[in-house]
């Protein structure tokens, strides 16, 4: 039952939506490939190799049906917190943060996986039998459902990852009817509850959250990291500097070039044109997805996808804005872009989740 | 765009949110298209000019770290401008030959050079410094050699710099170079300079400040074209210690040349007003960038100089202890004044001879004159009569055996024993333990700072302050980011009478008893005496005991305790006691200076 891919499901494949990912996908691999030029191209078949594992995901996640995911919510969230936990008892400490705990050979990031199982908690929690949708009792269950992993990945810290959570929260809330009005009070809740998570932070901590939303505050840290990938897309003008040429990304100016920053190193080398190649792409893919979830007949569908679509877009929107100095800088990932195996197939198992609910729309 | 809307009412309204959602993710997209835009085709030759040369350095700006100022103003430590070297290792062409050039040039060994750099990665933009507080001499040479070494930068930074290399050196503490060890808690930067002991390492995080930075545009030789934009650093915040500077430097001298500590405190409000440990370590050598072997050498020192004495180190209190026998035995009814006793010079208990320092003994006794003469054989008497359990639970009223709670990292709680605590480990107590503790021999042992309590709870009738070192941080704006009230963390409860005969006793000590060393003209003191003996290690160390007095001034309205310790110093009247009196005569120099003007006239 679970398995079963039959000739109806594959005729709703979201074949566009594959399409874009690949785009975006295969102009990953081709910076990462352009960064290591004239060295060896280890990271950039790393990287395939992810692609690899994130398709076997993306095809499993998809052949499964969400509604059995849903309903297995309760289940992986659990399983999630005890991942987050597990980080501060065995996680590794890098540049002051623990995020990653090692498996074998592998670091994981269990935040990237806790993105996509709180879009399936969400989703349960709104649609179980007895949670009628927008009475106050669920709204607050909900909430605090999602505070608890919120708070656990703050305090890592990964502020990026963990302010990913509340546009999904929020999108998704708005879906199942809640009007505009109690979100802004929820929202006033929140700001008005920062105080109190302030002063349980240590100092050092409190400045790095200061950092966080004001790079000026560390000149030698973010602040230079941002002028640098200025530097880096401005210079690549319209056209771009190709592969030998981007001087910027390729002598390591710029920091993060591989993760956080690699859209930089995609704007040096193909210029305004190049990118908006790459926006287009996402634009589809995010445009398919608010149309699976317009499209969606079913509650759990409906929120599933939402929530994917709103993740994705939200990691997007911020990624991109940081790195091209519009936004402060938080470290988060541009997804299918930044090298990254976490990343890789978890936003590689959304899409499958997307597929799934869009494969299912007409049973 | 497309939607498939479901039929039916909720469809709609659900249809509706998604397209306002797609709508405003669409906004995102075209700020995102401007801003690629606006750097890409407007800005974008003037970017392309920029990553062609990219010139564009940070600089850190080291912020001043905050001032001690004592209890009257007067800095106990201070800023002032030092010569910094430091490399920056993408700027370093021929790493070989620069490191080789500067090696010789600033006389550091190579190796030590080539390590400094290993720790970061080659093309980093940060600066490395490898060397603090250059001479002149150095700097001018380093300057002349300037084009055959890029990479290698010259900075101004602020640098401590003390009274004197030693003054209140435990107290203070220093300041040094962030270690590996402590990069590990992802906390500070490479090249931090950071307290390590003492007050500097407590209030650090206040005195640290926060650092600028400058982004500056560099010509082809790294050498520096514009300062493109520049943020100020924050200097830390001011620390008003509780400190009296006059009254530590002249505790310092009075120890010039002696082992051991003073501590001196205000019995109205437990404040520190001097903290000595001595051998002392001079403070600026930890500055400058100290090498190796000088650090060893300092660690290895048998004579331990980083001990803080005042309160890292437990000693037998000696003939101080009398006091607590003395306290215990009148509150608890088991000791009179009028007990009487005849002092041979020994006492003998079952098989044992105790015998008395003074031989041939001090003759008739009462407590008052045993206290007064320091005499043993009454108190081996007086310990038996109040028994160990009394004794020791007085001890702890003094605060003795345990922490006395000063923030100043290492506190020894020193020890108290009872015969419960022997019972606990499964030993018997003898009568013998009785008569060793009642003169302050066996196992207690105290701190100089834990005396310094009990003192000024005998001058205060029974207050005991928390020690007080920190009067208040202020911030670089005036703003008040700390302060500290005096906190009393327990009390001794004895009868007025009690007191008054405990403070008549000590009066006596100085004036007619063992601690006449401390005689000053125009303030009278009192105090307490103190010989505690040591186990010898060789032949050569016998005999050289702790020599130890405690004691406030002026005897009828304490305003201060001075507690002397000389570690293997000798008799506590013939070596401590002057010293206090050479304390006693800075604190209260003009009455003494008129004292003895009135006697001459």
């Amino acid at each position: 039952m679970i398995f079963r891919i039959d000739r109806r499901l594959l005729q709703n494949v979201d074949w566009a939506l594959l399409a874009a990912a690949g785009v975006i996908v295969a102009l990953s691999v081709l910076s990462l490939w352009g960064l290591a030029w004239g060295g060896g191209s280890g990271i950039a078949l790393r990287q395939l190799g992810w692609v690899g594992v994130g398709l076997g995901a993306l095809v499993v996640v998809a052949s499964l049906d969400y509604r059995t995911l849903v309903r297995a919510a309760p289940a992986l969230y659990v399983a999630g917190l005890g991942l987050l936990v597990t980080v501060f008892i065995l996680g590794r400490t890098v540049s002051g943060a623990r995020r990653w705990i090692h498996v074998g050979p592998l670091t994981v990031q269990p935040s990237e996986l806790f993105k996509l199982i709180f879009v399936l908690t969400l989703a349960w929690a709104l649609t179980s039998r007895w949670a009628r949708p927008l009475s106050r009792a669920t709204l607050a269950w909900t909430v605090g459902l999602a505070a608890v992993p919120f708070l656990l990945i703050v305090r890592q810290p990964d502020l990026g990852t963990a302010l990913v959570l509340l546009p999904v929260l929020a999108a998704v809330l708005v879906g199942v009817g809640l009007r505009l009005k109690v979100l802004a009070a929820l929202g006033l809740g929140a700001v008005a509850a920062t105080p109190l998570a302030w002063l349980a932070l240590k100092a050092y901590q409190r400045e790095r959250l200061l950092v966080y939303l004001d790079p000026f505050r560390d000149p030698l840290g973010t602040a230079y990291n941002v002028i640098q990938a200025k530097i880096a897309i401005g210079s690549g003008q319209l056209l771009g500097k190709g592969v030998s040429g981007a001087t910027q990304s390729r002598l390591a100016f710029l920091p993060e070039r591989h993760t956080d920053f690699i859209f930089a190193v995609f704007a040096e080398m193909w210029g305004f044109v190049g990118c908006l190649v790459l926006l287009l792409a996402y634009g589809l893919l995010v445009l398919r997805g608010f149309e699976i979830a317009a499209g969606a007949r079913e509650p759990r569908g409906r929120l599933v996808a939402l929530g994917v679509t709103v993740l994705f877009a939200t990691q997007m929107l911020i990624n991109l804005g940081m790195v091209t100095g519009l936004l402060p800088v938080v470290g988060i990932p541009l997804p299918l872009m930044s090298y990254g195996g976490s990343s890789m197939v978890v936003s590689l198992m959304g899409l499958g989740l997307l597929l799934s609910v869009r494969m299912r729309q007409f049973q | 765009m497309e939607m498939r809307a479901a039929p039916g009412a909720r469809g709609e309204a659900w249809s509706r949110r998604v397209l306002a959602m797609t709508l405003i993710v669409a906004a995102g997209f075209v700020c995102l298209v401007g801003q690629l835009w606006y750097l890409q085709v407007l800005e974008g030759a003037r970017f392309r000019e920029m990553s062609e040369k990219n010139r564009i350095r940070v600089r850190p700006v080291a912020a001043p770290r905050g001032i001690l100022y004592d209890r009257h103003g007067l800095a106990l430590v201070d800023n002032r401008p030092a010569f910094t070297v430091s490399l920056i290792p993408r700027d370093i062409e021929d790493r070989n030959s620069v490191l080789a050039r500067l090696s010789i040039l600033l006389k550091v060994p190579i190796a030590e050079l080539q390590e400094m750099l290993a720790r970061v990665p080659e093309d980093s933009l940060r600066p490395v410094r490898v060397r603090r507080d250059l001479s002149l001499e150095d700097v001018a040479r380093v300057e002349e050699w300037k084009l055959e070494l890029p990479g290698v930068v010259v900075e101004v930074e602020p640098q401590r710099v003390y009274p004197t290399t030693t003054f209140a050196a435990h107290l203070l503490g220093y300041v040094r170079e962030v270690s590996e060890e402590q990069m590990k808690q992802g906390r500070y930067r490479r090249g931090d300079m950071i307290g390590q002991v003492g007050l500097e390492r407590l209030l650090d995080e206040y005195l640290r400040g926060r650092d600028g930075g400058e982004r500056i545009e560099v010509d082809a030789l790294g050498r520096p074209v514009q300062v493109m934009q520049r943020e100020e650093p924050r200097p830390g915040a001011q620390v008003v210690t509780t400190v009296d500077r006059r009254i530590q430097e002249a505790a310092e001298r009075a120890m010039a040349g002696r082992s051991g500590s003073v501590v001196v405190m205000d019995p109205r409000s437990g404040d520190i007003l001097a903290m000595t440990s001595s051998p002392a370590f001079g403070l600026d050598r930890f500055a400058g960038s100290l090498d190796r072997e000088a650090w060893l050498t300092l660690v290895k020192d048998p004579a331990h100089p980083l001990l803080n004495r005042a309160l890292q180190s437990q000693y037998a209190p000696g003939s101080l202890f009398k006091i607590v026998v003395a306290a215990a035995g009148l509150q608890e009814g088991s000791l009179t004044p009028m007990d009487r006793t005849y002092c041979t010079g020994q006492f003998r208990l079952g098989a044992w001879t105790f015998k008395d320092w003074m031989t041939g003994g001090h003759g008739h006794m009462d407590l008052r004159s045993a206290l007064v003469q320091s005499c043993n054989v009454f108190f081996y008497q007086a310990g038996l009569k109040v028994g160990p359990d009394a004794i020791a639970r007085y001890a702890r009223a003094f605060g003795l055996g345990a922490p006395s709670g000063i923030e100043l990292g290492g506190e020894k709680p020193g020890f108290v024993p009872s015969p419960a605590l022997r019972r606990s480990q499964g030993k018997p107590w003898h009568g013998g333990d009785t008569v060793n503790m009642s003169i302050g021999q066996g196992q207690v042992l105290v701190t100089p700072l834990q005396v310094a309590r009990m003192m000024a709870a005998v001058a205060n009738g029974g207050i005991l302050w928390k020690p007080r070192l920190i009067q208040r941080v202020e911030r670089a704006d005036g703003t008040l980011a700390y302060s500290e009230s005096s906190r009393m963390t327990g009390q001794v409860d004895l009868s007025p009478l009690v007191w008054a005969f405990l403070r008549d006793a000590l009066r006596g000590v100085v004036s007619e008893g063992t601690g006449r060393g401390a005689r000053l003209p125009g303030i009278e003191v009192a105090g307490k005496t103190g010989t505690a003996q040591t186990i010898a290690n060789s032949d050569s160390a016998r005999g050289q005991d702790h020599a130890w007095f405690a004691s406030f001034a002026p005897a009828d309205d304490p305003q201060v305790v001075v507690v002397v310790l000389v570690e293997r110093g000798g008799k506590g009247g013939q070596v401590a006691a002057p010293i206090a009196r050479e304390i006693y005569r800075a604190i209260f120099l003009e009455k003494v200076a008129m004292a003895s003007t009135g006697t001459d006239s």
